[in-house]
């Protein structure tokens, strides 16, 4: 589109380009015509500094950023009501999420220490303790304790099914295995009986029959793994001293139940 | 223009800074008037109420400086056109009656001339010609937009924009030379 020609030239498609550089406030060149000069001038003019008056505003629109900028643009009464919001939103949350946190570390811990207590992994007096308050196992002797660990290794050798480790006798029953003789068998239990004298009690891991021991018993050090007054070859579960009242807690293996019931 | 300092400047004054914003303030308040003074006969007012937006909006502003222009630009058009519509509805004049009065009358060739060249003279001289042509010629030279800015500011194509720039300088030209301003 030529558009308008330039006063003072015969067309209007060459004058576009010192348009172009009079709107990009470029210098002409020293030969361009002088109406294309004085255009230049009159827009540098307008495009130019500020004049008197024009920045009169300028007081009251710093005014407006500064209300705008600083919290106290914002009235008095939403300041004190966006306080209590937060309040309410942020620091009751916080101290709920707190006890709550107590709470849960808390119910951790104790349900951890019985859950420890119950399968006996506790220290000796801890463990007693347990024993005493939540009716845990009792803390083992101290040459059970090796002894109850190849007794893991043999049940996990030979797992019997329908075994469970809460079941209490199963290490005991590995206790009483005769040297040589191969696998686990199944035990069955009753109520093992206490308060004869010359015996010891036992504990709920423990299923074997204590057996009175006829002659002093032999010092333990002899058989550092095993209680002194235990006869684990001999075990029938049956006591052969004289009865008393069960006890709650532990079980021994029922005569003929297993390869050692016909040995009583 | 500030150029090379601007994105400090914006920065600052969107951080609260007053002197910040003061330095954007001179900088674009000139040619926010005189751009106001061709297109509405209400400059001072529509130029305080286009910085009130910008006070509000500048937090959120992001861009440079030539962004910013057209920000600011933009939002002055949009009030200067709300302000001509309350005034039409204030006044009970019809809206094409309205826009006759708003066009702006050819100022006297003799009075212009015994003027030197100044702003207003110049402003004077724009508000002559077309509104369209005077609108795009403030926004391409006074405000320095490119004119894909123009263009979305206007709604026509940039290349509209260009041409109808070229045929209002030609027009301005043409009313100096018989004005006599440019002597």
């Amino acid at each position: 589109m030529p558009g308008f020609p330039f006063p003072g030239r015969p067309g209007g498609e060459h004058d576009e380009l010192l348009l172009d550089m009079i709107i990009a406030r470029r210098a002409l060149p020293p030969d361009a015509p002088e109406p294309m000069h004085d255009l230049a001038r009159m827009l540098a003019a307008l495009a130019g500094p500020a004049e008197p008056g024009e920045l009169a505003g300028e007081a009251a629109v710093r005014a407006a950023f500064s209300r705008a900028a600083s919290p106290a643009g914002i009235s008095p009464a939403v300041r004190r009501l966006g306080r209590r919001r937060g309040t309410r939103r942020s620091r009751r949350p916080a101290r709920y999420r707190a006890r709550l946190a107590t709470v849960l570390i808390v119910a951790a811990a104790g349900l951890g220490s019985v859950l420890a207590a119950y399968t006996d992994v506790l220290p000796g007096p801890v463990q007693q303790l347990a024993h005493v308050t939540v009716a845990a196992p009792a803390p083992p002797s101290p040459g059970r304790h090796s002894a109850r660990a190849s007794a893991h290794r043999t049940r996990s050798a030979t797992p019997r099914p329908g075994s469970s480790p809460a079941s209490g006798p199963a290490p005991s029953t590995g206790l009483a295995q005769p040297p040589g003789q191969g696998g686990s068998p199944k035990p069955s239990y009753k109520p093992l009986p206490t308060g004869s004298p010359g015996r010891r009690p036992t504990g709920v891991a423990c299923g074997l029959v204590p057996q009175r021991w006829p002659n002093p018993p032999p010092k333990a050090s002899a058989y550092p793994s095993l209680p002194s007054w235990f006869e684990g070859e001999k075990c029938t579960g049956i006591p052969s001293g004289p009865r008393a009242a069960p006890t709650l807690d532990p079980y021994v293996p029922l005569p003929g139940s297993g390869p050692r019931g016909g040995r009583a | 223009m500030i150029g090379a300092g601007f994105s400090l400047t914006l920065a600052s004054a969107q951080g609260g800074d007053e002197i910040a914003f003061a330095c954007l303030f001179r900088d674009v308040q000139p040619a926010l008037l005189r751009y106001l003074q061709v297109i509405t006969p209400e400059a001072e007012d529509v130029a305080g109420e286009t910085w009130l937006q910008v006070v509000k909006g500048l937090p959120r502003f992001r861009g440079g400086e030539e962004a910013f222009r057209a920000w600011l630009f933009t939002i002055a058009r949009h009030r200067a056109v709300d302000a001509g519509r309350s005034r039409s509805r204030r006044s009970d004049v019809p809206l094409a009656a309205t826009e006759t009065l708003e066009q702006p009358t050819t100022p006297d060739a003799a009075e212009l001339a015994l003027e030197a060249i100044s702003t207003r003279s110049v402003v004077a001289l724009i508000k002559s010609l077309p509104r369209d042509h005077a609108e795009i010629i403030m926004l391409r030279v006074v405000a320095g937009l490119e004119a894909a800015d123009v263009a979305r500011i206007v709604g026509k194509t940039p290349g509209a924009v260009r041409v109808t720039a070229h045929r209002a300088l030609r027009r301005l030209a043409d009313l100096a030379e018989r004005a006599g301003v440019t002597h």
